[in-house]
């Protein structure tokens, strides 16, 4: 069976590590930058309550939004000429962004609050479960 | 499997791997440490901005990743069906933990699915200006969607762009590791031949013109600004690049999931019951198709009747060999909706070749996800069916290589 060591080195300078000799084992090293836009990186933010500083998803409303314009702009574009490689791209965008919406939808319907928490932070005092 | 991983994550190049290191891997499964500098022009680093640093690499695993593209139209049900899959494999598909929140991947135990408009070399600007749909392969970075893939199934992790679909902006890059099971799903995963060649197995969803309209309908009719004439000229005015680009992939699929209007009810187009296909390819490797009563033959089958309680129009199965595109195939086709899913269990009965593990499965996995779109039809049957070949195809290459490890290096 494989064994995972984890070693986190998050030196602001270009790692470069030699030689990992430990036979028979592998080992996961991974180097950290300072900082990342939009992006949470392991290693980098320690364990339990940072999740103040993970980046909030898009709300459905705002997708909404985007695509009713889209829809607009979409068929303003196709008045000149509708089989113009503009208006395909234009329609093109309102697909994709309804089809965002959507994906949105399913996910807000079927998520709770304390649920995503937990599922990052499982070792906090409000995701304890006992057994009896 | 073995996985270790060392990065510098300062920089934003592709990995790419030295010749070398599939010797060292796949041989002895020992620790190997190997560096790349890459300076690959074409990788993903000119999107990020993070330009003219190098990379390092260190990485060991067994490689021994299994690749599976599920090819369809964006609001076609590549979702539900990933959905399935995941859950035949047992543990729920999450996305990657403390990572961008508009992440396109899902990571289970097993099985690692990435969206394939992670590749988008064009944002939603590009495309815009370029009058270009992310259907055009213009739209797409084929070379680093080749190399990405190629390394994963090589046991090396990649840092993969993330396309936004919100912002419609290419975000900086997450970390894939290499996964047991990899699935590449999108627009294009068999569009470009190289790779197409990393794929164990394929698939492809082939939505009807009338049935797509009336999905979208169900999808968007409640979105503010859409109406018929919108959701119709997005299909129509995509139309020629997804003839041109998308529908062609379904040629070289192993497996196709074909879903149309019924025939049970006369000039029926409401989309409401589907008539749906699952078309096999004969003779490849590790996949042998299902088949309802007689290997070979050609039956027609409704089930109705004492046994299986059904409504108007009724259900009827068939089953039979065919020709797709040159290819030899069988089809299994299902024409109807079940009333009672439980009964299931008598049409499951039926079929044969299905690689379950146990007598019901199919029954049970459609049953657990009742919820889902087209639980009561083709489409849910047929997807749950192509998640147990999928596990089934996955066990039979892992043998095959534990008995050939030499062998297996060097395929």
């Amino acid at each position: 069976m494989t064994t995972i060591s984890t070693m986190t080195l998050s030196s602001p300078t270009r790692v470069i590590a030699k030689g990992v000799q430990t036979p028979l084992k592998t080992q996961t090293i991974k180097c950290s930058p300072i900082f990342k836009l939009n992006k949470r990186w392991p290693g980098l933010i320690g364990s339990g309550r940072s999740s103040s500083i993970q980046p909030v998803r898009a709300a459905p409303d705002k997708i909404s939004e985007k695509v009713e314009k889209s829809i607009k702009d979409a068929e303003e574009t196709c008045t000149d000429n509708p089989t113009s490689n503009e208006c395909a791209a234009a329609w093109d965008e309102v697909e994709e962004l309804s089809a965002a919406a959507s994906h949105a939808r399913d996910k807000k319907k079927d998520s709770d609050p304390l649920e995503n928490y937990c599922k990052d932070n499982p070792e906090t005092d409000e995701c304890r479960t006992y057994d009896n | 499997m073995a996985a270790c991983t060392l990065y510098s994550t300062q920089c934003f190049n592709t990995i790419s791997s030295t010749p070398s290191s599939k010797t060292h891997l796949g041989f002895h499964q020992r620790q190997v440490v190997f560096y790349t500098t890459t300076n690959n022009k074409r990788s993903s680093n000119k999107r990020s901005g993070n330009n003219n640093t190098g990379r390092y690499v260190i990485t060991c695993a067994a490689g021994d990743t299994v690749v599976i593209g599920l090819a369809a139209d964006s609001g076609c049900g590549k979702s539900t069906f990933m959905r399935r899959l995941t859950s035949v494999f047992g543990g729920a598909a999450e996305p990657p933990k403390g990572g961008n929140p508009d992440s396109n991947t899902l990571i289970s135990d097993t099985t690692t699915v990435i969206c394939l408009d992670d590749y988008h070399s064009l944002d939603r600007t590009g495309r815009k200006e370029k009058g270009v749909t992310a259907l055009d392969p213009r739209a797409n970075d084929f070379d680093l969607m080749y190399e990405q893939v190629k390394a994963l199934k090589e046991g090396i992790a990649v840092e993969k762009p993330i396309y936004n679909h919100v912002t419609g902006l290419l975000d900086p890059p997450e970390v894939i590791k290499p996964p047991k099971i990899l699935v590449i799903e999108g627009l294009h995963p068999m569009f470009d031949a190289r790779v197409r060649d990393l794929l164990d197995f394929s698939i492809y969803l082939d939505i009807s013109n009338e049935v797509k309209f009336a999905w979208k309908i169900q999808r968007d009719m409640a979105e503010r600004g859409h109406s018929l004439e919108s959701i119709k000229a997005s299909i129509e005015a995509r139309k020629p690049d997804f003839d041109a680009y998308i529908d062609p992939q379904k040629q070289y699929a192993d497996a196709v999931i074909e879903v149309l209007p019924t025939q049970l009810i006369p000039d029926d187009n409401e989309g409401k019951i589907l008539r749906v296909r699952l078309i096999q390819k004969e003779g490849i490797k590790h996949f042998s198709p299902v088949y309802l009563f007689d290997d070979g033959s050609t039956i027609s089958w409704i089930p109705c009747g004492r046994k299986l309680t059904c409504s108007y129009p009724g259900i009827k199965f068939f089953y039979g060999p065919d020709t797709y595109f040159g290819n030899e195939v069988s089809v299994v086709e299902m024409d109807g909706q079940f009333d009672r899913l439980d009964e299931l269990i008598y049409v499951e009965s039926h079929l044969s070749n299905l690689s379950t593990k146990f007598y019901g499965e199919v029954t049970q996995q459609m049953l657990k996800h009742a919820d889902f779109p087209g639980s009561n039809n083709g489409t849910g049957l047929f997807q749950t069916i192509v998640g147990l070949k999928i596990r089934d195809l996955y066990e039979q290459i892992i043998t095959s290589k534990a008995e050939t490890p030499v062998g297996a290096a060097k395929a």
